[in-house]
């Protein structure tokens, strides 16, 4: 039980360490940078290469912006934008944009 | 020589597995196994090289992964386990599981 609690308790800090960013800033930011392709919540991109961000994983798109920012993810159009970002404000859109809805999910 | 061994049966024994459980006219359900190890499990996390969260993929563009898939074939995106699984596939097969996750879009 006691075993339980600390790993429930665990689970819930990194719930929290997770959520670092702010989506209210979030949504500012992806208005100005983000919306024109993927929409102001990331869930209508204007193309089809461009992929649905709402509902995606937080650390996943943190990870992504990460990637282009440093180039290790190489792609002409997102490297601009993600290397004008500081890491706060890659943790701010991916609260934004994680915590916004749309059909993506797990699939089998 | 062992590697090489080793790699042969593996691919005997991904093959029998197919094989085993090839199902009805869904060209997908092959191909599907490499993916739902990590993309169809709710909260799974890659531990390798960094942790975090494998994308959700189902519902996505269908456009998008068919092209995440043609960059980790050709090296251009660099996830280890990713570029494995799209190693493997032809662009028939990238076809197929873009229209099966990308929900015809």
């Amino acid at each position: 039980m006691r075993r339980l609690m600390i790993a429930a308790a665990a689970l819930a800090l990194a719930g929290a360490a997770q959520a670092a960013g702010k989506a209210e800033a979030g949504k500012q930011k992806a208005a100005q940078v983000c919306a024109a392709c993927h929409g102001p919540a990331g869930n209508k991109p204007t193309a089809p290469e461009n992929p649905i961000l709402a509902g995606q994983h937080y650390d996943y798109l943190v990870k992504a912006l990460q990637d282009y920012k440093s180039g290790k993810r190489n792609n002409a159009i997102m490297k601009g934008f993600a290397a004008s970002l500081s890491t706060r404000e890659i943790e701010d859109l991916a609260a934004w944009f994680a915590s916004q809805k749309s059909d993506l999910h797990y699939q089998r | 020589m062992l590697a090489r061994i080793l790699m042969a049966a593996a691919l005997v024994a991904a093959s029998g597995a197919a094989a085993a459980q090839k199902p009805a006219a869904d060209p997908a359900h092959d191909k599907i196994s490499m993916c739902i190890g990590c993309h169809g499990v709710p909260g799974y996390k890659t531990a390798y090289p960094v942790v975090y969260h494998v994308p959700k993929i189902g519902g996505q563009s269908a456009t998008y992964i068919a092209n995440a898939l043609k960059a980790y074939r050709s090296g251009q995106r660099g996830h280890p386990s990713m570029r494995g699984v799209a190693a493997s596939l032809s662009d028939a097969d990238i076809a197929v599981l873009a229209a099966y996750y990308g929900g015809g879009k």
